[in-house]
């Protein structure tokens, strides 16, 4: 057999390793009991104010997770929001909310149904559950996608809009569309470009990774919660090393070129 | 039974995966190795293929089921709405039928191109071109300014605005450089923390995915 030998660097590994172990040594001790203080999101608390606001109007909650297949590199992205999704849905269940969910992701039409399904059933609210209302697949289309959830918006009369997912030139058109239907508007994505639209057009945004951080949040154990604040070593890694970056680089040593070997 | 179909199966399945993904990523174990797995990564693929369009098919059914479903409410505006996309369907799936049956594939077939020539891409133009629209109206509610902040905000958006402007040009020269600085200094140090961060949250959402304590994506019946 040959010598085992990195391809893609020793260093990258030795910090996704190092990142993984963090992680996992603050979920080893929440589950010793150990309670570990996690920071609080305020996208993620607004849900509820959203999805009460929306009972009270008597107007429906509306979900959406983006579009297009599955299988590239947003993949994460879908996950986050079948993970806030399965929030939402079990507060529509809690408070009695009509949930539409929109979606352009043909393999999740399945994940979708159950993930709503369970959410009511939990709830013990399974006479709310109506799969031909609660979720809808749209298209995998850009912009027949974006034309299909804004009419559905607009039609429905959100009282809240929240979505979390990857979304392209579409999610300003989301957002106008809630704010002209007067919803109260929840919006989260890891795409760089589309983040100051939702900073600057919805009540409460979730910031990059802060989406995936919602998933934890969203299943409601300490052990996976406390898996967060390996996120939170990784930023204070990264802050380490640009200071280091910065005072070496002076004496000529560029560090960016030893972490990738 | 129940429990071992939803959620152990799935949950190997994604632990095996996202293992063998990380080692043949960072590690050439040996050549044979890399081999098999460029089989498996290629069958995997194929199977992504196979998948997606059996849900593309899942997802016309769910279409035509949500319209017949709406139709039967017999609200004059969703009648029309839902009449209207049914027909679409019938006749795409009508002209997919032909082709198939003629021998051509489906994209090339004339009465396809039609569609999508003179229904489907001035349609999909005209969305992209009511997002400037969209854009106008999400500034003014931006750019009102409120605080300092929002004043900064105002200010950099004219500045960028005009910078990217022949306009900007005529007013000053000065515009373009200072467009450029904004973009490539101010612009970039705010994005870089936002993808590092996305990266930290990709691996912790992997461990939580290793470990079989991400499990919302699979519902949660209790």
């Amino acid at each position: 057999m040959d010598i085992i030998y990195s391809k893609a660097g020793v260093v990258p590994f030795a910090l996704l390793v190092f990142l993984m172990l963090a992680g996992y040594y603050f979920m080893r001790k929440a589950k010793g009991g150990k309670p570990i203080p996690v920071r609080k999101i305020a996208a993620f608390d607004a849900i509820e104010e959203g999805v009460a606001r929306s009972v009270e109007m008597g107007r429906p909650v509306h979900f959406t997770l983006g579009y297009g297949p599955l299988s590239t590199s947003m993949a994460p992205q879908y996950l986050a929001g079948l993970g806030v999704l399965n929030h939402v849905a079990r507060l529509c269940g809690k408070y009695g909310a009509n949930l539409v969910s929109t979606l352009g992701v043909p393999e999740l039409i399945a994940a979708e149904e159950e993930v709503i399904r369970d959410a009511y059933y939990s709830a013990g609210k399974p006479e709310l559950y109506n799969v031909t209302y609660n979720v809808r697949y749209l298209t995998d289309q850009q912009f027949a996608y974006a034309s299909a959830v804004q009419a559905t918006i607009q039609r429905e009369n959100a009282g809240t809009n929240i979505m979390v997912g990857p979304f392209w030139a579409e999610s300003l058109i989301f957002v106008e569309a809630g704010a002209a239907s007067g919803a109260f508007q929840v919006a989260g994505t890891a795409r760089e470009t589309q983040i100051p639209f939702f900073v600057l057009a919805a009540d409460y945004s979730f910031i990059g990774e802060e989406i995936f951080a919602a998933g934890a949040m969203a299943s409601g154990d300490n052990v996976t919660l406390a898996s967060i604040r390996g996120q939170d070593i990784g930023k204070l890694l990264s802050w380490v090393l640009i200071v280091v970056g910065l005072v070496l680089l002076p004496l000529g040593i560029k560090l960016a070129t030893y972490l990738v070997m | 039974m129940g429990a071992v179909v939803r959620r152990n199966i799935p949950q190997i399945i994604v632990t095996i995966i996202i293992l063998l993904m990380v080692i043949f990523y960072f590690f050439y174990i040996s050549s044979e190795v890399r081999t098999a797995f460029n089989t498996w990564d290629k069958a995997l693929t194929d199977w992504v293929v196979v998948i997606t369009a059996m849900a593309a098919i899942v997802g016309g059914v769910d279409i035509l089921r949500y319209h017949v479903n709406q139709s039967r409410k017999k609200e004059p505006k969703q009648v029309f709405f839902s009449g209207i996309v049914m027909i679409m369907e019938v006749i795409m799936v009508a002209f997919a039928v032909i082709a198939l049956s003629s021998g051509i594939s489906i994209p090339t077939q004339q009465n396809f191109q039609w569609l999508y020539t003179y229904i489907y891409a001035p349609s999909d133009a005209a969305m992209y071109s009511i997002l400037i629209f969209y854009i106008a109206s999400a500034s003014y509610r931006a750019f009102r300014v409120r605080n300092p902040p929002a004043l900064l905000l105002l200010v950099v958006a004219i500045l960028v605005m005009l910078g990217n402007t022949s306009l900007g040009e005529l007013l000053w020269s000065g515009l373009l450089p200072i467009r450029d600085w904004i973009m490539t200094v101010p612009n970039t140090a705010a994005f870089r923390p936002i993808t590092m961060g996305l990266g930290f949250g990709i691996i912790i959402l992997g461990l939580r995915l290793l470990l079989g304590k991400e499990t919302t994506w699979m519902g949660r019946r209790e």
